[in-house]
């Protein structure tokens, strides 16, 4: 069966179904969106490991466009944001719209019709408009280990949990001590026999300032929304703030080291073990955590913290480089997901090039949106949209506008094909290039997902202030296409 | 020699009346927009008002952080706003011979930067006032009176009444206790402060601002205690070619919101005209 449709939209996490919330309200209904799984909530759907959290207050991290005043917490549960989106797929009237267990397989763009001719596991489609809508941390990764594929009890990653594993009376490897590793290890140590956490590198880690919010609270937000919007700037303004860390200015490097360090000292008081939880690279470089409960995890008798990369995997023995073996009943790798080199871009092409081609040299495209060569094709979640110190919400309506433009100006002007200028895709990656030089991303001394170990440049992380990015990329710049 | 707020920048002073008026500056090129000119607020230096502002902005761009000097002829006479206006042109006339810059003053200094345009036009490109005003009003001197008599009485509890002053009411309500008392402990007065304190109560430019040309932007604080909103909305009737814009903050915008003056500045710099004279710019609604 072929569906055909002006704007096909691929995942329904927070972009997919944010831009299509904005489509439907402006009354614009000729769109379908395909997912791979049978509901929505990307990320959010499939990262259900027990402890799943996000690291930005809920009331910044949801649509400007449609607040809640009923967030149980500060920073609400995973399972809460996931909700909060299957909600808006319903309210907004859009799961008419969704095909589910949609995979996609290929997206070729066809010059003799002017439409994306779409192939899924559940269904074909014809689009004038292509949006890829996927996020950054969709693909879970899985570290290149000798014998870990052959391991001989349960093998997990982070964003694929198994949960028919019974965790009692198991001896568990948390192998990776990053954003998903410090959530996990917390709740699985009151579960399991024992846990070994496999680090590679010493995350910083900050207090996470949370709480419920009462009932008088939520429903004064309810009662004056205005509130929602007043917090909404507060917490906003309060986290561009740490962009100049980012940047390396010495003073908020020194100033946000001493939060850490602070943290770390009050919640260790054994110096082997703060020894061994003290990071080696500039804070910022990594992702900073947020946790109050990983340290005092990892001081319980059931719980040991193996400072070394794992180096293999012999039957259900893990070795570490450091020669520390381990016998383990369950892995779970916390490893992070496929950033630098997206999944999907193998499986999109134009002219005879698939975007797997174009981004040989890594991920590139102008305004983070569109990519020369591939017309009629708007990223979301592309090059360089990652923030490391803000809402990414941000970004993604950022380009919902830009998208919801350039779809404006296709209508109005009676134009079927834009496609940006090779000229415009290279002056961003250049203004991008200084942009970021200096940044602790680059200058840092670690590696990290954001930078592309190919070319050891930035494409995943935006490298500026978060209202830059708008000023920049969130409006429809015609002159950087050729319409026709 | 001390460290500079920005590495490679350079410290110097300009001389004006035998009186020596530091300043440092970042030097670096950047994006080959206009320089931007610094001048801080009352008790406040390049690192206590700009720590974050400078070397953000200096990031992008070549910037000039004056340090507003005590005059060395003062003696025991009054400070005037025509003790400054010299210091920053001085400054500016040295390190930019030729070069109009963009002109940025914070409280005190807004009032001082207003007045430079007015007498300088040659050294500015654009203006930037931030938490100024043109003329103080009662409520202002009443504020004026508990400090000064605070300060007479040499309680320590004056730099508690500082921090409730220059911060906003949602601001200190989000924070602890404990949370605000670094800023308490921060604030340090001088009598070079208590100068600058009484000139707050005699500040009337209100005759050169219909005099200045340049494109301004005005910078409000919604919750600003001190120079509260009715001031910069003064400002923008009495600046021929001025636009205004509110930051959700108090008085101490430079610590409450620096990010987001950084943003106002960054889009007024780009291009001073997008927004018409006498229009409200709207914020950036996250």
């Amino acid at each position: 069966m072929t569906e055909t449709t002006h704007t096909l939209i691929i995942g329904t996490g927070f972009a997919g179904l944010g831009l299509a919330t904005r489509l439907k309200r402006g009354g614009n209904e000729d769109f379908l969106l395909i997912d791979r799984a049978a509901d929505v909530g990307g990320t959010w759907r499939d990262n259900d490991y027990p402890g799943a959290a996000c690291d930005v207050p809920s009331h910044l991290y949801s649509f400007s466009f449609r607040l809640k005043p009923d967030w149980s917490r500060v920073f609400a549960p995973g399972r809460e944001i996931w909700g909060y989106l299957q909600e808006t797929a319903r309210d907004e009237g859009l799961l008419s719209h969704i095909r589910f267990d949609a995979a996609l397989v290929s997206a070729d763009w066809d010059e003799a019709s002017n439409t994306w001719h779409v192939q899924t596991t559940n269904g074909d489609f014809v689009a004038s408009v292509l949006v890829t809508a996927m996020g950054h941390l969709a693909d879970g990764k899985f570290p290149d280990i000798p014998g870990l594929a052959n391991f001989g009890g349960h093998l997990m990653h982070s964003s694929q949990w198994n949960h028919e594993v019974d965790f009692a009376g198991k001896r568990v490897a948390v192998i990776g001590s990053g954003a998903s590793a410090i959530q996990i290890t917390p709740t699985v140590a009151e579960m399991a026999e024992d846990v070994v956490v496999f680090q590679r590198s010493a995350p910083y880690v900050i207090p996470r300032p949370d709480r419920e919010y009462t009932d008088a609270e939520k429903r004064a937000f309810a009662r004056s929304p205005e509130l929602m919007e007043e917090l909404r700037g507060d917490l906003f303004w309060m986290m561009e703030y740490n962009y100049a860390q980012r940047r390396g200015v010495s003073r908020f490097v020194d100033e946000a080291v001493a939060v850490a360090l602070a943290h770390r000292n009050a919640q260790v008081t054994d110096p082997e073990l703060n020894a061994k939880l003290t990071p080696d690279y500039v804070i910022g470089c990594k992702r900073i955590l947020f946790s109050n409960t990983y340290y005092p995890a990892l001081q319980k008798p059931n719980v040991t913290l193996e400072p070394a990369a794992l180096d293999r995997v012999e039957g259900t023995t893990l070795v570490s480089a450091s020669g520390n073996s381990f016998e383990v009943d369950v892995v779970i790798c916390a490893t992070g997901f496929e950033a630098v080199e997206p999944p999907f871009a193998p499986l999109i092409s134009a002219h005879g090039r698939s975007l797997a081609d174009h981004w040989a040299h890594g991920m590139r495209a102008n305004s983070s949106v569109t990519v020369a060569g591939f017309p009629n094709l708007f990223m979301m979640n592309g090059p360089n949209t990652g923030l490391g110190h803000n809402s990414v919400i941000f970004v993604v309506e950022s380009q919902i506008e830009y998208i919801v433009q350039a779809l404006d100006f296709m209508c109005t002007t009676n134009i079927s094909v834009v496609e940006t200028r090779a000229e415009a895709e290279e002056a961003y990656v250049s203004e991008i290039r200084d942009r970021s030089a200096g940044t602790v991303w680059l200058a840092g001394g670690c590696t990290n997902w954001y930078v592309d170990p190919r070319t050891n440049q930035l494409t995943v992380t935006w490298p500026d202030f978060a209202y830059a990015f708008r000023e920049s990329n969130g409006s429809f710049d015609v002159s950087a296409f050729v319409a026709t | 020699m001390t460290a500079t707020l920005v590495p490679g920048a350079v410290a110097g002073f300009a001389e004006v009346n035998g009186t020596k008026v530091p300043f440092e500056d970042s030097l670096n090129e950047g994006d080959g927009r206009a320089p931007i000119v610094l001048v801080h607020g009352t008790g406040g230096s390049p690192a206590t008002h700009f720590g974050y502002v400078y070397p953000m902005l200096a990031s992008r761009g070549r910037v000039i952080a004056i340090t507003l000097a005590d005059p060395a002829e003062r003696g025991a006479d009054e400070l005037q706003i025509s003790d400054f206006v010299p210091q920053v042109a001085a400054v500016m006339r040295h390190v930019l011979p030729a070069t109009p810059a963009v002109l940025v003053g914070y409280s005190l200094g807004a009032v001082v930067a207003a007045v430079v345009a007015a007498e300088h036009p040659d050294l500015i490109a654009s203006l930037v006032l931030v938490s100024g005003w043109a003329h103080t009003d009662t409520q202002q001197i009443l504020r004026n009176d508990v400090w000064r008599e605070l300060r007479s009485s040499g309680t320590d509890m004056i730099k508690e009444y500082s921090v409730f002053c220059a911060f906003g009411g949602p601001f200190l309500a989000s924070k602890t206790r404990e949370e605000i008392q670094p800023a308490i402990d921060a604030v340090v007065i001088t009598p070079f402060t208590e100068a600058q304190m009484d000139l707050n109560r005699r500040i009337d430019i209100r005759e050169s601002l219909g005099t200045v040309t340049t494109p301004t932007l005005i910078v409000a604080s919604t919750h600003d205690q001190m120079v509260p909103v009715r001031h910069q909305k003064y400002l923008l009737g009495a600046i021929d070619d001025a636009r205004y814009t509110e930051i959700s903050s108090g008085h101490a915008v430079v610590f409450e919101r620096p990010a987001e003056l950084i943003a106002v500045i960054e889009k007024f710099i780009a291009a001073p005209a997008a927004h018409p004279a006498g229009s409200h710019i709207p914020s950036v609604k996250p």
